[in-house]
């Protein structure tokens, strides 16, 4: 009989995530290069895993697992690993693969150590190679990556970062689903219902999504145009030395030499010619787009995706994009 | 890098260095750092990184208040006492400590100077001659940073001749106080200050100083000095108008007031040194970062040969001066080792046994200054056009470099006091000058010997520091010889006896430490501190040779003129080192590195 | 509180890192720090010190220079420290780590062992949590707030997208602390003083070679990750380049 790839895929209130998508893309390349198959399991109670099930069963896997309990509303590391724990005795897969979500990261290593085993944690692919299964992972905060292999006989277990493989080339199928109860032992810890903060005062150096802008603003009464788009997208507004200096924002919103040194996941620059002064300031952001007219500004000399255009024009039509696509 | 070696022991005669050869293993270097050292090292560098250059725009705009904060924030952390006792408060540590702590804060001129004029010269005067109630009573407010010090010897018409002070202390009828009368010039800190050191002469003659709180009765303060650099520093002139001192105020005894100035200056001068080694690694930190950024002919600067070889420059200034910083205050602490913790001369001791080191502390204070301006200067250099301008730090650390020169005694001042010391001391007999020149001009007039060849590593610098040691005995003879008693009016045979003898204590110390580095970490990992020494030596022979030159000129004429330029010929001649390829290595290593990191 | 703060040594930020010869790691000749993450789980832990009262314990594996972070903890105000101290340390996995150090502290009482959510070298996030289960205690993972309350402790988890969540637990406990939970504080000369008398346990790598397993995860090799960036260019009419960045934002690099 074929070896099992068991995903684990995490749902939150009824609602699938993208790396679970991404992981099942994941393992069903794996199966393919091995011939073997791809299982799927939920955890939960049966009100959230009833929409997420039908979900994961119209994708090409051999069965989709409710591991259902009142005791797994909410997620606690003992509820979900005991459950899973007992899962995987019976089911004995070759391969635990996970999405390396935060749920994941807190329980993951937890179970694989429970049943003698090892994670490799945060993988970003797999493959085999003459027969070994490899793993990639960065390693040194992504200056260096390496491949690593697991011994013994398993199961082994793995996480994969977000964006390891695409969602949207998920293979549809049709799998049955079955329910099991789930066994959940003691749970010690008590977890209250998640919540969020008040936004805190400015610090650029934290802040996820910068909207910055430059001369090619123009005047004053333009700024809104962008903090628009910042709110849009949740992030902050920031600007190169020229537009503090002129006062059209407050100094502490300088990004460069003589301001602050951001790295957020999205730097999105309008008009910013990218002056050496700036890029210092900007250049170790994960994610860069940049908006100019010109199309010899040195900005896209750092910049992930580059529109040249107009941002007066640009700039509204994706605010709006923006805010249909949040709903 | 630092090794878990044991700091040396011996007590090191000052001056000798210019005797006898050094055994590499009486130095002490940066490798010797101990974990305390490397940890306050870490404490005092991430202070500098979060707390000071973050902040360093406010610092320039004179916002003092902020400075005081800063300061008091340094003080929590101990930063501010470690030259004080700790049962007044004090943290207490060796003197490698307290040059580790001026290194490593000195990365914003002005702040630097702020710092320094603190602990240095506004504190260690009542540590060192305060009596047990002066001590007492301030020690532990200077030590918390509640209070800041200040040091006030310089007058409009006295400054390098600070004897001749005119300020004057008359005792009051009463006996209670002495009432102070004169003025005070570029009094650091004097804008913010709570307690001064005030120099006068008593009755107009007995030069004395004095312990005037800023509230004394009579006291006040002029307006802020416009200056060249350091301008988020204070300096303003200080008005003694019938200023009321109480008697208990005196420090030290009445009439010897020049033996506490001349003690705290030493102190002052390596702490200097200190200084401009840390600013010289924040210049090559941001050269290093610019030369990778900036573009030219599609290529980083950084990949220019010219420009390395200026970024190998700053490196090798800055490892030449740890070598003389560390090395100094290292024999300070090996002759302090012994002092009694707590016993009642300890002061004392701690204070004769560094004027044992005047000299050398004259030597760091002129090299570390003249290193750090050719250092700015070439950071301007390196960031063109950008350096000329205020928006980028190149600009600033240029003007803020030029005062190391100016006080703490000025370079000319300080030349002449390495030579003039160094023959005092050699007529005197305490240090063996006349028996080291006569042996040398018995050995000249034996004519070339063929020695067996040295086998030790580094054989050829070796031979070049016993050289440029010979060069300076000899000049310094020749001088003496000719000048007798007057020499001290021959102020430019002063001055170039002067850079003889720093750049021998400067060879002599780098080639300590690379000797040294070679035997803990091997000869692979010690190959760029080889090319630094290489390129070291290769300058320093040809500036020993032409300050020889010009002292030779001088003092001798015809035949013997030629005789001795036939011998200075002879110690002079070595084959040239490729430098470019040594500073190649150099600007490589850092530039991998991205800041200094030896 | 008697908490167990575990730190590891890592290359600075800012080393320039090169490959060994077998590519399997790095060259060690390069600068140390304490790992950054750790650095705030000892702020954490100072912090409970200081409003409960108790005793905090820095540990570390690694060869003789992992003492240095040992003697900054100790400088920071720790009490006391164990070194597991062995170069065979750092090429352990994750979970022989956590076996080795279980095994250094098998016969002490701690209430609480705090870790950094993960180490700045192999990134792993699992020591924690793999000790929780070698200990058989609870634990909760990228902890921004600890407090005491009735005998065990309320934490403040932080979620994905910008959600926090509250957990209370009986002791003792791991957690594992996120960075930047408050402003690291600095070794002041009083402490770096006084650390050079506290006690430094040292425990070789026999003492706990019987605990350990064969590692399971083994390094096949490691190398520099080939470069990606292209710029990637958008055309189109504002409303289709609209349409393409948020596709983009959505879709890769999940901001929306």
């Amino acid at each position: 009989m074929a070896e099992t790839i068991l995903v684990v895929v995490e749902q939150r209130e009824g609602k699938l995530n993208r790396v679970s998508l991404e992981t099942l893309v994941g393992a069903q390349a794996l199966a393919k290069q091995n011939g073997w198959q791809v299982e799927a399991v939920l955890l939960g109670s049966a009100a959230q895993l009833d929409e997420p099930a039908k979900e994961i069963a119209a994708a090409a896997v051999a069965k989709v697992t409710k591991l259902e309990s009142d005791a797994l509303a909410a997620y606690t590391p003992d509820g979900f690993v005991a459950a899973l724990k007992a899962f995987l005795a019976v089911s004995e897969p070759k391969l635990v693969l996970l999405p390396h979500t935060y749920q994941i990261r807190d329980f993951a290593p937890k179970l694989a150590a429970s049943l003698g085993s090892v994670l490799v944690s945060d993988s970003t692919g797999a493959r085999f190679e003459n027969g070994k299964l490899l793993f990639t992972r960065q390693m040194f905060q992504g200056k260096f990556s390496a491949d690593v292999s697991l011994a013994g006989d398993g199961p082994h277990f793995a996480s994969f970062q977000a964006g390891s493989y695409r969602a949207d080339s998920l293979e549809a199928g049709s799998a049955p689903v079955e329910t099991v109860a789930a066994a959940v032992g003691e749970i010690r810890t008590k977890p209250e219902a998640p919540f969020q903060e008040a936004k805190a005062a400015v610090d650029l150096t934290q802040a996820e999504i910068i909207i910055s802008v430059g001369r090619g603003i123009k005047e004053q009464k333009n700024i809104p145009l962008a903090q628009a788009l910042a709110d849009a997208l949740g992030g902050e507004i920031a600007a190169s030395r020229p537009i503090c200096d002129a006062g059209w924002l407050p100094m502490e919103r300088q990004v460069g030499s003589s301001g602050q040194t951001v790295s957020p996941k999205l730097y999105l620059a309008l008009g910013i010619s990218g002056a050496i002064q700036h890029i210092v300031g900007m250049k170790g952001s994960k994610h860069i787009i940049a908006i100019n007219k010109d199309a010899e500004a040195p900005i896209f000399e750092v910049a992930d995706v580059a529109v040249v255009g107009n941002l007066f024009d640009i700039v509204p039509a994706l605010t709006e994009e923006v805010k249909k696509a949040r709903g | 890098m630092a090794t878990t070696a044991t700091a040396p022991q011996k007590k090191i005669v000052g001056g000798n260095f210019l005797i006898e050869e050094t055994n590499p293993r009486d130095v002490f270097t940066p490798e010797d750092f101990n974990e305390q050292h490397q940890l306050i090292e870490q404490t005092a560098e991430e202070f500098s990184q979060q707390e000071i250059l973050p902040n360093a725009d406010r610092i320039e705009h004179k916002d003092f208040a902020f400075s005081r904060e800063l300061l008091k924030k340094a003080a929590d952390l101990g930063l501010t006492s470690v030259d004080i006792p700790e049962e007044y408060g004090g943290a207490e540590m060796d003197k490698v400590s307290s040059a580790i702590i001026a290194d490593h804060i000195a990365k914003q001129g002005s702040f630097a100077v702020t710092f320094s004029a603190h602990v240095g010269i506004g504190t260690l005067p009542i540590v060192w001659f305060g009596t047990d109630a002066q001590k007492k009573k301030y020690l532990p407010l200077l030590a918390s940073g509640e209070w800041v010090g200040a040091y006030a010897l310089s007058e409009s018409s006295s400054g390098s001749d600070a004897m001749n002070a005119r300020a004057k202390a008359v005792l009051s009828p009463d006996g209670k106080h002495y009432v102070l009368n004169g003025e005070k010039m570029w009094i650091t800190n004097a804008g913010f200050a709570d307690l001064f050191v005030i120099f006068a002469k008593v009755d107009g003659e007995k030069f004395t100083a004095f312990l005037v709180e800023r509230t004394f009765p009579g006291f006040s303060v002029g307006a802020e000095e416009h200056k060249l650099g350091i301008r988020g520093s204070s300096t303003c002139p200080l008005i003694l108008n019938d200023c009321q001192v109480p008697v208990e105020n005196v420090l030290g005894e009445i009439g010897k007031g020049a033996t506490i100035a001349f003690n705290i200056l030493n102190v002052g001068r390596f702490k200097l040194g200190a200084a401009a080694v840390g600013g010289a690694r924040t210049c090559l930190a941001n050269s290093i970062k610019w030369a990778k950024e900036r573009k030219a002919f599609g290529k980083p600067i950084a990949d220019f040969g010219m420009v390395r070889e200026m970024l190998a420059d700053i490196a090798i200034g800055i490892y030449a001066g740890e070598s003389l910083v560390y090395r100094t205050v290292g024999m300070m602490d090996a002759a302090t080792a012994d002092i009694e913790k707590g016993s009642p001369d300890e002061s004392k001791l701690i204070r004769k046994a560094i004027e044992e080191y005047a000299v050398e502390c004259s030597i760091i204070k002129v090299w570390a200054s003249e290193m750090f301006d050719k250092v700015v200067d070439n950071q301007v250099q390196i960031y063109g056009g950008y350096g000329f301008v205020e928006e980028y730090p190149a600009e600033r650390a240029y003007r803020d470099s030029r005062v190391n020169r100016i006080f703490e005694g000025t370079n000319e001042i300080n030349r002449l006091i390495i030579t003039g010391w160094l023959l005092k001391r050699a007529m005197s007999g305490q240090l063996p000058l006349l028996p080291a020149i006569k042996k040398l001009m018995d050995e000249v007039m034996a004519g070339p010997s063929f020695a067996e060849e040295d086998e030790r590593k580094l054989a050829t610098q070796r031979k070049a520091l016993e050289n440029a040691k010979k060069i300076g005995l000899m000049v310094s003879g020749a001088a003496s010889q000719k000048y007798m008693q007057q020499i001290a009016d021959h102020q430019e045979v002063m001055g170039a006896i002067a850079d003889i003898v720093i750049e021998v204590y400067a060879m002599d110390s780098v080639l300590a430490r690379t000797l040294k580095l070679i035997e803990s970490q091997g000869e692979a990992a010690s190959a760029t501190a080889v090319a630094i020494t290489d390129v070291y030596f290769s300058e320093a022979t040809s500036r020993v040779e032409a300050a020889a030159k010009k002292i030779l000129a001088d003092v001798a004429e015809g035949d013997m003129l030629r005789t001795q330029m036939t011998i200075l010929r002879r110690l002079t001649k070595a084959e040239p080192v490729n430098v470019i390829a040594a500073r190649e290595k150099v600007a490589a290593r850092v530039l991998d590195a991205g800041k200094y990191a030896f | 509180m008697k908490i167990l703060v575990c730190m590891k040594q890592v290359p600075q930020k800012d080393a320039p890192l090169k490959l060994n010869e077998s590519a399997t790691w790095v060259r060690e000749d390069v600068g140390y720090e304490i790992n950054e993450p750790d650095a705030y789980a000892l702020e954490a832990a100072l912090q409970l010190k200081e409003k409960n009262g108790g005793e905090v314990v820095a540990i570390s594996a690694g060869p003789a220079r992992a003492q240095t972070v040992l003697r900054e903890a100790l400088a920071k105000g720790a009490d006391r420290a164990i070194h597991l101290e062995d170069d065979k340390f750092v090429t352990l996995d994750a979970f022989n780590i956590a076996r080795a150090m279980a095994a250094a502290i098998k016969d002490e009482a701690f209430d609480l062992v705090l870790t950094g959510l993960q180490s700045d070298d192999y990134g792993y996030a699992q020591t924690g949590v793999l000790l929780a289960e070698l200990l058989g205690w609870a634990h909760a993972t990228i902890i921004m707030q600890v407090e005491a309350k009735d005998g065990g402790i309320r934490v403040k988890r932080e979620l994905e997208s910008g959600y926090f969540q509250h957990v209370e637990m009986p002791l003792p406990a791991v957690l594992t602390i996120q960075s930047g939970i408050g402003k690291l504080r600095y070794a002041t000369l009083i402490g770096i003083k006084q650390a050079k008398n506290k006690p430094l346990r040292k425990v070789s790598y026999d003492e706990v070679a019987a605990s350990l397993r064969p590692n399971q995860l083994t390094i096949e090799k490691l190398y520099v990750p080939k470069k990606t960036k292209q710029t990637e260019v958008i055309q189109g009419t504002p409303s289709e380049v609209a349409k393409k960045l948020v596709a983009k934002l959505r879709d890769e690099l999940r901001v929306i």
